[in-house]
């Protein structure tokens, strides 16, 4: 099947912020995107922005059953590594179900690869759920390697309360 | 102990390098470290830096045994989430050992906090070794949530001759 992809405009925003929460009920939890369309306008299309999207669009005539020619994204940021430098981090890969099994995702994750080298990175990180098989088996067959499960590093994370107290000097 | 914590300058970048060094020492892994104090300098103080990065000083009657006044560092960038929009990502958390126990770390990571709290940041992530108990424990009792632990999150990575590989097979349009 025709695919192109092209780097994210404002206008994709809403296709964005719409397949942000497909993802999410993918990944059960829906519940917890609080981002609208404008945070993302706002966040990637200011003077520095917070992330980098690119887009997957189909043909009109290849248009999925809701009328959408949109039907995939990565979603993307800058990191530094102090042992290596600059790094990419992908946050999100998504393709809509009905458009899987065609190179799609593939071709998005190798785009950020490409983006990534050209901006002097060595290294694209992201992160997957250990229960989501067909995603691990999928980026461990594409040559990463999975840095949780061989070096011992864990994710964490402080918001809301702890965030606040940590702010003020208080925990 | 009086101590001071400011953000870096770029003639801060050899000691940052010297600290970066001896945390890959800490962490087991100092054959890991690639970077220059140049490519440092380059990335913090460009047009759209890559990192920002703070540094607790002493004052000199309390420099280390090797003379260095400047004895722990934080190095942080902005990140996004897709679900809660900004955050902020704790790369490194350093603090020289014969310095530590008087709250320069918790300092160090409360200014972090602060400053990602002026951005609007919703998160503050960062990432421990599973082995590396004293960390853990200290970050835990700031409030941290084990994300690997409670909710099976890891970290993939591409680098080397299969990031190579990975980029050339992007599509040409």
């Amino acid at each position: 099947m025709d695919f192109t992809i092209h780097a994210a405009t404002l206008e994709d925003c809403k296709d964005i912020s719409r397949m942000i929460l497909e993802l999410a009920e993918y990944e059960k939890v829906s519940d917890q995107v609080k981002i609208t369309q404008r945070d993302l306008e706002q966040d990637g299309f200011s003077k520095n922005p917070f992330y980098h999207g690119i887009i997957a669009e189909v043909p009109e005539q290849h248009k999925s059953k809701d009328g959408h020619t949109k039907v995939g994204y990565s979603l993307y940021f800058y990191t530094y590594s102090s042992w290596k430098g600059r790094a990419v981090y992908m946050e999100d890969l998504y393709v809509m179900p009905e458009y899987r099994g065609k190179g799609i995702g593939k071709a998005l994750m190798s785009k950020v690869a490409q983006l990534g080298l050209a901006a002097g990175c060595t290294q694209l990180n992201f992160a997957v759920l250990d229960w989501n098989k067909p995603s691990l088996d999928f980026y461990l067959s594409q040559g990463c390697f999975d840095v949780t499960a061989d070096l011992g590093y864990h994710c964490m994370r402080c918001e809301g309360e702890s965030l606040e107290k940590l702010a003020q000097g208080d925990s | 102990m009086d101590f001071t914590i400011r953000p870096s300058k770029p003639e801060d970048c050899k000691d940052i390098t010297r600290l970066i060094m001896e945390l890959a020492e800490y962490e087991k892994m100092p054959d890991q470290v690639k970077i220059s104090h140049e490519e440092l300098k380059r990335d913090g103080f460009c047009q759209n830096p890559f990192y920002q990065c703070l540094i607790a000083e002493v004052p000199e009657r309390h420099k280390t045994k090797d003379g260095h006044v400047k004895v722990g560092f934080a190095l942080f960038f902005y990140t996004y989430s897709t679900w809660k929009g900004r955050c902020v990502y704790l790369e490194d958390l350093y603090v020289m050992p014969e310095l530590r126990g008087k709250g320069i770390g918790k300092a160090l990571m409360s200014s972090v906090a602060k400053v990602g709290k002026e951005q609007h940041c919703a998160r503050m992530q960062l990432a421990v070794l599973d082995w590396n108990t004293p960390s853990m424990d200290f970050y835990m009792a700031k409030g941290a949530q084990d994300l690997t632990q409670s909710e099976g999150w890891h970290f993939l990575r591409f680098d080397g001759a299969a990031l190579d590989k990975l980029a050339e097979e992007a599509p040409k349009n």
